[in-house]
Parts: C-alpha cells; sequence; structure tokens
C-alpha cells in the first residue's frame, strides 16, 4: 500500500499576500519515509520544482480550473522504477528530462483509445517537451509507434498494476 | 511502425480459415459425410479435417501469430517461417482431402495424396511451434494466459504426429496389425489432445486476456485462473501420456480416462467462475457484440460438458460421440472463433490503415468500422443453427440436420461478408474513409508500407 499524500493549500496564504515557501518546506520537513506531498496554489510554482527536484522529489502538476494549480510532489525513490526505455535513451540522458507538461489519464479507455490520447498529447508537444500518460497495460503497440516518429519514452508497472509512461517529443517535436 | 507490430500474414491464415469453414458448411448442407454418412467414413474425415485444420487451426495459428508476442511483450521469432508455414499447411491440408477423396474412390489417382499431406502438414505445424515455442521461450517467467499457450502447443504438437502415423496407416504404408489395432485405441487421443490441448486450451488461454482487454475486467491473475490452468494440464496429460502407457501395458485407458474426466470438470467450474467474474467486474457498461456473442460460445462450452456427463450417464457416448463432436466444434470453437473475428479482424484493420495518422488527424473509431445492430441477429441466428444441428444429430434426423446447417451456412456467410466489409472500411463514411498520409489495407496480403 502506498502512503496517503500530504495535502498543503497555500491559496489562502498567497491570496493574503504572502509567502508560502517556508510552509511548504516545513510540511516536506514532515513527510514521512515514501510519502508524497500534494500542493494547491493559485499558480504553477515552477520555481519549487528545481528546489524540491534537489532534494529528490518528481512533480506531477495539473491545472485544476480558475487558474490553480495542484502538484504532487513524489519522492523519487517511491516512483515505480523505471524497468524499459526506448532504444534511443541512453543511459544518464534520462536526468535532464523535463517536467511533464501534463498526465493524462487513459486506464478507463478501452482500446485502441489509450493509444490514441497518448498520440494525440505527444503530437501537441514542442520538441524536448515531457508528457506523461496512465495506461491500463503495457502498450507494446505505442512503443513502436513512438520509436518510428522519433520520440523517447520511459515507462514502467506502477505498484496498481497500470502502466506509466513519460515521452519525450523527438527533435521536430510532435509535428 | 504499427506495421511491424501487427502479423504479416494473420489476415492470409483468416481468409484461408473462413474460406475452408463455408466450404465444410457447404459439405454439411449437402449431406456430406456425417450424419448422412458413417462416422468413419472417408467422407466424414474429409469433412472433420476440413472444419478442425482447415478452418480451427488456420484461425488459431493466425491468431496466436499476432497475439503471442502481445502476450508476452516479445517480438516474434523467426517470423521469415511464418510464411512457409502457411504454404505447407495449405498445400498439406490441400493434398490430405486429396486422399481421403482417394479413398472414397471419388479421386482416381497413383499420387500418395494422404503421404504428402502427412508429411507437409507436421512441417507447417512444426515451424509454427519453433515460431511461437522460440517466442515464448524468451520470455520465460510466463504470464498466465502464455502458459495456456504453451500446453496447448505442446497438445498440436502431439496431435499432428499423431495424424502424420494415422495417414501412413492409411496410405498402406504401415500394416503390421498390432500398429493398427494401436491407431483404433490413439484415435481418442488424437481428437482429444487435437480439441481439448490444442483448441480449447489455448483459446481459453487467450480469452484470459482478451476478455478483460475489451470489457475493462480487472486482469491480475487469480487463484481460480492458475487452478484451470493446472487441472486441464493435469487433464490433458492424463490423456496424452497417460491413456497410451496404460494401453501399452494392457489396460483399457479407464484410469487415464476418469483422471483426465474429473480434472477437466474441475478446470470448467474454475473457468466458469473466472467468466462470471470478469463480465460481472468489467467497467465497460455496454459490452460490444464480440462479448456479448461469446457468451454463446460459452454457453455451448458447458453445454458440451452438460452432454459429455448424461451421455456417459446413460451409456449413449458411443452413438452420440458425433452430436457431443459437433457442438464442441460449431457452438464452443467456432462460436468463439467468429465472435473474436468480429473484433480482431475491424481492429487490426483500424491500427494497420489509421495507425500512421494516429493523434495526427482525427480518424473513425474502430466501432465505426461495423454495424452491431445489423449483425446481432447474425450470431443470433448461427447459435440457433448450432442448437438444432445438436438436437437433429441427437434425435438421428440427418435431413433436418440438413436444414439447420442451412442455417448456420447463411448466418455465417453474412458475418464473413461484414469482415470483408470492415476490411474495405465499407461502413465508414466516405469523405472520413482515408485521411492523408492512409493507404487503404488489402484485402488478406500484408501491406508494404513506407512510413
Amino acid at each position: 500500500m502506498t502512503i496517503p499524500h500530504r495535502d498543503l493549500d497555500v491559496r489562502p496564504i498567497l491570496r493574503d499576500g504572502g509567502e508560502p515557501f517556508s510552509a511548504i518546506m516545513e510540511a516536506v520537513a514532515e513527510l514521512a519515509p515514501g510519502q508524497s506531498l500534494r500542493l494547491l496554489a493559485s499558480f504553477k510554482p515552477i520555481p519549487l520544482f528545481q528546489v524540491l527536484g534537489a532534494r529528490g522529489f518528481e512533480p506531477v502538476s495539473r491545472e485544476i480550473g480558475g487558474g490553480d494549480w495542484e502538484v504532487v510532489f513524489t519522492p523519487a525513490a517511491a516512483i515505480a522504477p523505471v524497468v524499459e526505455t526506448s532504444d534511443s535513451v541512453g543511459h544518464g540522458v534520462g536526468d535532464d528530462w523535463q517536467v511533464p507538461v501534463r498526465e493524462i489519464d487513459c486506464r478507463d479507455l478501452d482500446p485502441p483509445e489509450p493509444m490514441v490520447k497518448t498520440l494525440e498529447g505527444v503530437e501537441a508537444l514542442a520538441a524536448g517537451e515531457t508528457i506523461s500518460a496512465l495506461l491500463p497495460r503495457e502498450p507494446l503497440f505505442l512503443f513502436k509507434e513512438l520509436e518510428a516518429r522519433g520520440h523517447q519514452w520511459r515507462g514502467g508497472f506502477e505498484p496498481e498494476g497500470h502502466y506509466r509512461i513519460v515521452i519525450r517529443a523527438g527533435s521536430s517535436g510532435g509535428k | 511502425m504499427i506495421g511491424s507490430s501487427l502479423s504479416r500474414w494473420t489476415m492470409a491464415f483468416f481468409s484461408g480459415a473462413v474460406a475452408f469453414l463455408i466450404a465444410a458448411e457447404c459439405l454439411m448442407v449437402a449431406g456430406y459425410g456425417f450424419p448422412t454418412m458413417p462416422a468413419e467414413a472417408p467422407e466424414t474425415l474429409l469433412l472433420v479435417h476440413t472444419v478442425t485444420i482447415g478452418w480451427l487451426s488456420l484461425l488459431m495459428c493466425g491468431a496466436l501469430l499476432q497475439f503471442v508476442p502481445v502476450l508476452v511483450a516479445q517480438p516474434l521469432r523467426d517470423e521469415t517461417l511464418v510464411l512457409p508455414a502457411l504454404l505447407c499447411l495449405l498445400a498439406g491440408l490441400t493434398s490430405l482431402l486429396a486422399g481421403f477423396l482417394r479413398l472414397t474412390g471419388t479421386l482416381d489417382s497413383d499420387i500418395p495424396f494422404l503421404l504428402i499431406g502427412g508429411c507437409l502438414l507436421p512441417i507447417g505445424f512444426g515451424l509454427i511451434l519453433w515460431t511461437l515455442g522460440r517466442t515464448l521461450w524468451q520470455a520465460r517467467p510466463l504470464p498466465l494466459p502464455a502458459r495456456f499457450v504453451a500446453v496447448g502447443l505442446t497438445c498440436l504438437a502431439t496431435t499432428f504426429l499423431l495424424g502424420a502415423f494415422f495417414a501412413h496407416i492409411l496410405s498402406g504404408l504401415i500394416s503390421d496389425a498390432a500398429m493398427i489395432d494401436f491407431r483404433t485405441r490413439l484415435l481418442p487421443v488424437h481428437a482429444a489432445a487435437g480439441f481439448g490441448g490444442w483448441l480449447t486450451f489455448t483459446a481459453i488461454g487467450v480469452s484470459y486476456r482478451l476478455l478483460p482487454m475489451f470489457m475493462l475486467a480487472p486482469e491480475a491473475e487469480r487463484t481460480t485462473g492458475r487452478v484451470v490452468w493446472w487441472s486441464g494440464s493435469i487433464a490433458l496429460l492424463s490423456i496424452v501420456m497417460g491413456a497410451p502407457v496404460e494401453f501399452a501395458l494392457g489396460g483399457s485407458g479407464r484410469i487415464a480416462g476418469v483422471i483426465a474426466g474429473l480434472s477437466a470438470m474441475a478446470a470448467l467450474v474454475c473457468y466458469g467462475v473466472d467468466l462470471v467474474f470478469f463480465y460481472r467486474n468489467r467497467r465497460r457498461r455496454n459490452i460490444e457484440l464480440n462479448s456479448k456473442s461469446a457468451i454463446g460460445a460459452f454457453a455451448a462450452l458447458y453445454l458440451s460438458a452438460a452432454l459429455l456427463v448424461g451421455l456417459l450417464a446413460t451409456g449413449t457416448l458411443a452413438i452420440h460421440a458425433g452430436a457431443l463432436v459437433y457442438l464442441v466444434a460449431f457452438g464452443w470453437l467456432t462460436g468463439l472463433g467468429l465472435s473474436q473475428l468480429y473484433k480482431i479482424v475491424p481492429f487490426l484493420t483500424w491500427l494497420e490503415c489509421y495507425g500512421p495518422v494516429m493523434g495526427r488527424k482525427p480518424t473513425p473509431r474502430v466501432q465505426d468500422l461495423m454495424v452491431e445492430r445489423r449483425d446481432e441477429p447474425l450470431f443470433v441466428l448461427y447459435f440457433i443453427g448450432v442448437l438444432g444441428g445438436t438436437v437433429a444429430l441427437l434425435a438421428d434426423a440427418p435431413n433436418l440436420f440438413r436444414v439447420t446447417a442451412a442455417t448456420t451456412l447463411l448466418a455465417t456467410a453474412a458475418i464473413v461478408v461484414e469482415l470483408v466489409l470492415a476490411r474495405r472500411l465499407f461502413n465508414v463514411a466516405a469523405a472520413v474513409r482515408f485521411p492523408k498520409g492512409t493507404t487503404p489495407p488489402h484485402l488478406f496480403l500484408p501491406a508494404i508500407r513506407n512510413h
């Protein structure tokens, strides 16, 4: 079983004109080993990505409407081990991947919709941008298609049984 | 590219398979072979092998060439052997059927057709076994559905080796009386390994993956699934190894038969539990026609088991074995085959045609390739025909059987027409049928595509 997220809503602090940084760092310090932090903010907290990234947290962000953002910072050790990569991903090269611009959830779609939705997401990326997708199973057909289109991917099974893939658009982007 | 994850010759196997199915159904309507003629007549042998090798085995080979790599997440090994395998199977089967025709006296020729068939078929199946076997071997430890396929392939080897042995006897090459007597005893082993092991056990294995995939049901391995595999494997081992050993020791094969029967029943009960679990726990509320019509096939499987028990209890198995074989071959295996083709053909066609532009341009949905409302009655008609045929056989009414066979032929032919229309993307509005960057798929030859 995974430990539930710790929730932190910094929107009230931001609304009052305050600086949420210390509250966030306090929350991070209080996380149990392997626990992730779910942060709600009124903007996409890009600077935090660097700060917490240096502490081994991987962010997944999504816009939740009204200009607000939800970011889940997960300790890297708790992320499913990357068991597979596309042939074009060299050793160590994967470390400089950008934070996914968005994560799409295709777990409840029947085939071939997960593949269609994922490729639509990839096609909208600029070169070097990444997208993350949750899939109901290992996407064997998708792997080949991504490589044929010049994109790189890393992926692995999540503890819940579904497959999480992160795709980086190739040099010409998704276009 | 999508093309490289699609099995190149699967559609060719499927096309050959449905051609043989239609041919076999025409023979039944014409009153050729059982039940108009005796069960052991060469005409019946011709009919049975048209169905088992021509239709069911080609269908299963085509499906496995596509699905085994998906089941084990490995590419197919030695794919270049697939076309020679298909050609050997087609030539071998044609030769075998010609050999049976020679036995009937219809064909007057000195060519040893049975012998040629008895050599070419093992070569063809052997090549298929090699590619699929190597693919499975590289992927150990195997997931549950692939373990079913592995046992099924072992039974395929048993079936065609025994078949080749029989072909040699029927050609007159082996005239030793003990061997001919052994043939009579091994005939049930040949049939059980073919129907029970190769066709049924493999189909069950593939269903463990396909059913949850298309109905969005939980896919995790369940204890009941493992029990199905273990008890089914014990049943098959008992038939394939136990019975011949018992014969050799002078026994009647009764012990092996009882062990096999009890284990097979345990397997069927647990499989039933899993089937109900998949249908009950699906996240997709409205199931598609392929999953709906498969229920008819599953019903036929359980009806077959009930019929077997009933015939054994009344001591009438020997008289009514034909009805049982017909229900298994047409209700369960053909019913499942047609219902899954109804999904697989549009799905592969969709991938082949729209794969290159997926995500770049709007494409039709897979569902747009078929008109389910129009085709649902065809499956109903098919299963009614099979049920009627089984009753006609039990009632020993050959003419009524021909009428019911005409019903199944009609339904089958209409379903095949729908599959051809799917390959042609006929049901997709012409304006959106071929967006720029797509190529129309060939009917059954692989596409030569520059990606």
